[in-house]
């Protein structure tokens, strides 16, 4: 009789409620909210969040996307009041895109970044977006019945495939921060009428967790090329007359620490690019090749020396160049390492782009 | 009698007849017996010399008695012209053409043999008599094993005939090592119960072991598999089968082969196997027959959908009621779509879906066979259709429903199949107290259960879990090339391990 009374126990208990297991959750009364966006606010911080369109039942027609928001003093506060605007349960573990707006990065990222990070529904898978000019609730706002997160999704598709900004998950940049004291971010700018579009507005640099500049046009090109992932791009050139077009197909930076009585002496960097020949009347070879992959390493280290200005001007090393350096030295790099901000903005640079066109 | 005495197992008489024979007693013991029958014969028409010839009818053949027995005891010259001290011998010696006869003098064979087909001869002025096999060989024929149906290989199958079937087993192994022993089980239905095992490659302990439960048995007849199946192994605790069992000849030889023990009982039309672990249930007589890529990937697909039939609908509850983030978005949104208008609870959905998948199974089963299709049909399809329609059921839940029970059809053994059932139900239970904490929390459950199950002294497991001292065999989720199959597995003990050069 002993041996049996301790499952029989057990099985009330459980029946009972009485276990401390989970609690189940239908999930037909969720609202799944997709995008969040936060700002800073009078009370605090303002929290907005949208579920994208939603199906009312198998037959029913598409419903407008649930838009809800709050200010409040600390993040969970308003998560917590967001719960009582609706008649669902508002479910946070489907936030893939985080919008963060421009005053609330200038005032510093941290801390929405330490509460991802912590919240067991939300982590930080979410992709992160900084919004340049604007407030993250008015892009929200503006993406009205349909939300924001079918353009942010295919905003990160895109660049999947190397067509759009390089996209940044909330843990990437967390991570950055970390490990490098700075991070890069692709930001958004609303456009169109009403800013109901959301466009790529190059990408924004975070130090310490606060937003030091921005970096666009071939500045941000050159920030793709050093962190990797060059999103496809035309370079249009005159060859002996003719015009002949040019698509990057892939990036490669390496650095290198040149070290003199124990300081750094040289940052080296060795750029490798693939590209290839997307329109041409005759395709170009030796000599017209050689030429046509001079003046692509030409423009190519411009780029990269435009983005490497900037960043050091902020003395943000946010593509781990010193980093990446340092795993070839790792004493060296010890010791330099906590003042690596500072010796980035002015140890001198030695750039090499190699160029081939496939 | 005592209501406690006639509540008590009731004694066992051996012999079941005890005292001399006459022609007189046997009557006796088959006084109420409508198909006893004696018919009396003057010997060459010698009125003087009269013998009684007995026999039950329906169990001897009419022909065979009319021709070989009473035919010669009316018309021979020779029978009536021998001394009477001679008759005996001559008729036991060839004047009566049967294969076989036996002088008896006690009345327990005689009876037995009668009721076996035989007759008996009894001459005026004697107490023993003469038995003379003349059954009647009328069985069903054989035919194509319609569980285990062969695409390529052989298509007969056992029969409820026990010598049919033994003989279709010595047909394939016609080694004389093949041994066969006979054992009587059930006091009423006294059935014959064969024991085949190969000489030289099964293991004596086993043999032994099998007979010995075999030779325990006290229960009344042998009526159906679970009276053998229930008594040989401890199957109370487990709603495993522990005895796989085949209706082929080729798959059976197979098992001797591989150095099994076989169990026949007259009356049942399948063979067992012995002993039994978990690999078994996953195979089917066609792995042999296919080449050995296709037959290891349709093996891993068996694995797979045992997987599944016993884990999706416990894995749907878990995943859309107690962690919808490990969820893709897109299935998220859909299910969140799907459900709004249903008013159940998804426990109840499923649990009341996997019900009524099992009726409609069971209703599919009891009815012949196309109004069965239609039950099905109309169950599965127009039912189900109609409940997604007025938002009874959610359609996620249904398809989990469905493809946990196709899945579970894969499964070659019915009653492995049936375990599976039982234990989703279990585990979707289980899903829906805890979640995924509670459907791990059974299947650890599930793998101790399993771990602790044996079949004559071998584990259930063992094809995964044979000690390090434990020869193991060959592959269990894949078939190796047939060359390369050169040993038998060890967990069973056999005798010879090497079964090819």
């Amino acid at each position: 009789m002993k041996k049996h009374l301790f499952p029989w126990l057990a099985a009330c208990l459980l029946l009972a409620g009485c276990s401390g297991l989970p609690t189940a959750r239908e999930m037909g009364d969720m609202a799944l909210l997709r995008t969040l966006g936060v700002d800073p606010s009078p009370a605090g911080v303002a929290v907005t969040g949208s579920t994208g369109p939603r199906a009312k039942g198998l037959q029913g027609e598409g419903e407008a996307a649930l838009t809800l928001s709050a200010d409040q003093a600390s993040l969970s506060a308003a998560c917590l009041a967001m719960q009582a605007q609706t008649d669902s349960f508002v479910f946070f573990g489907y936030v893939d895109q985080l919008l963060v707006g421009q005053a609330l990065a200038e005032e510093g990222v941290r801390p929405v970044l330490d509460y991802f990070a912590r919240n067991a529904e939300l982590g930080l898978g979410a992709q992160l977006w900084l919004v340049r000019g604007a407030a993250a609730r008015d892009a929200l706002s503006a993406g009205g019945e349909r939300g924001l997160d079918a353009r942010l999704e295919t905003l990160g598709n895109d660049s999947e495939m190397g067509i759009a900004n390089l996209t940044r998950t909330a843990g990437e940049v967390y991570t950055d921060l970390l490990e490098l004291g700075s991070a890069y971010v692709p930001a958004l700018s609303p456009a169109g009428e009403g800013g109901a579009v959301l466009t790529e507005r190059g990408y924004g640099v975070l130090k310490g967790g606060v937003l030091a500049g921005f970096l666009e046009g071939e500045a941000a090109k050159g920030l793709e090329l050093l962190a990797g992932g060059p999103a496809a791009d035309i370079i249009e050139a005159e060859l002996a007359g003719a015009k002949v077009s040019v698509k990057t197909a892939s990036a490669r930076t390496e650095s290198a620490l040149a070290f003199q009585g124990g300081e750094p002496s040289a940052l080296k960097l060795t750029c490798r690019i693939e590209a290839r020949l997307s329109e041409y009347r005759e395709r170009p070879a030796g000599q017209a090749l050689a030429a046509l992959q001079t003046e692509l390493a030409r423009r190519e280290r411009d780029r990269l020396e435009t983005a490497l200005s900037q960043l050091r001007a902020m003395g943000a090393d946010c593509a781990g160049l010193g980093a990446k350096a340092g795993m070839f030295c790792p004493a060296r790099w010890q010791a330099v390492q906590a003042d690596w901000p500072e010796w980035f903005s002015r140890v001198p640079l030695e750039i090499t782009v190699e160029v081939e066109i496939l | 009698m005592s209501k406690q005495a006639a509540n008590g197992p009731h004694p066992r008489r051996e012999p079941r007849l005890s005292g001399p024979l006459s022609l007189a007693r046997l009557e006796e013991v088959f006084s109420g017996c409508v198909d006893f029958s004696k018919r009396e014969v003057f010997l060459h028409g010698d009125s003087q010399r009269k013998a009684a010839v007995c026999y039950i009818d329906g169990q001897a053949r009419s022909e065979r008695l009319n021709d070989y027995v009473l035919r010669p005891l009316a018309q021979d010259p020779m029978l009536a012209a021998v001394p009477e001290s001679q008759l005996f011998e001559l008729m036991e010696r060839g004047a009566l053409y049967a294969h076989g006869a036996k002088r008896l003098t006690d009345l327990d064979p005689v009876a037995s043999a009668l009721i076996n087909g035989s007759c008996a001869l009894f001459l005026e002025g004697r107490d023993d008599c003469l038995v003379f096999p003349v059954a009647t060989e009328e069985k069903r024929s054989v035919g194509e094993p319609e569980n285990e149906p062969a695409l390529k290989g052989a298509r007969d199958s056992f029969v409820e005939s026990l010598r049919t079937n033994t003989s279709l087993v010595r047909r394939r192994l016609r080694a004389p090592e093949l041994k066969i022993r006979e054992h009587i089980v059930g006091r009423q239905s006294l059935t014959p119960v064969d024991v085949l095992w190969i000489d030289g490659i099964a293991d004596p302990d086993t043999v032994a072991l099998l007979e010995g439960r075999l030779d325990q048995i006290d229960i009344d007849g042998v009526e159906a598999a679970g009276s053998l199946e229930e008594y040989l192994v401890d199957a109370a605790r487990s709603p495993f089968p522990l005895m796989p069992y085949t209706q082929r000849p080729d798959r059976f030889c197979q098992g001797l082969l591989e150095g099994r023990v076989g169990l026949f009982a007259d009356g049942i039309p399948l063979g067992w196997l012995l002993p039994g672990t978990i690999d078994q249930f996953f195979k089917t007589g066609q792995d042999r027959a296919y080449h050995w890529l296709a037959a290891s990937a349709i093996s891993a697909i068996r694995w797979l959908c045992a997987l599944i039939t016993l884990l999706v609908p416990g894995l749907y509850i878990a995943l859309v009621t107690f962690h919808p983030e490990a969820i893709p978005p897109k299935l998220a949104l859909s299910i969140v779509a799907a459900k709004q208008e249903v008013p159940f609870s998804t426990i109840f959905e499923v649990l009341i879906m996997l019900l009524a998948f099992e009726v409609i199974q069971e209703a599919g089963l009891r009815l012949p066979g196309p109004i069965g299709a239609t039950v099905s049909i109309l169950g599965g399809l127009v039912v189900g259709n109609a409940a997604v329609d007025a938002h009874i059921v959610s359609p996620a839940v249904l398809i989990a429903v469905a493809i946990a029970g196709v899945a579970g059809y894969t499964m070659p053994s019915q009653d492995f199949g049936n375990a599976l059932r039982l234990w989703r139900f279990l585990l979707a239970i289980l899903a829906s107290l805890g979640g995924l904490f509670g459907l791990a929390l059974g299947c650890a459950g599930l793998i101790y259960h399993l771990a602790g199950l044996e079949s004559f002294g071998v584990p259930y497991l063992a094809p995964f879990t044979t000690g390090t001292r434990v020869p193991r065999g060959h592959p269990s989720l894949f078939r190796l090339p047939l060359p390369m199959m050169k040993w038998r597995d060890g967990p069973i003990r056999t005798q010879n391990r090497r079964n090819q050069r």
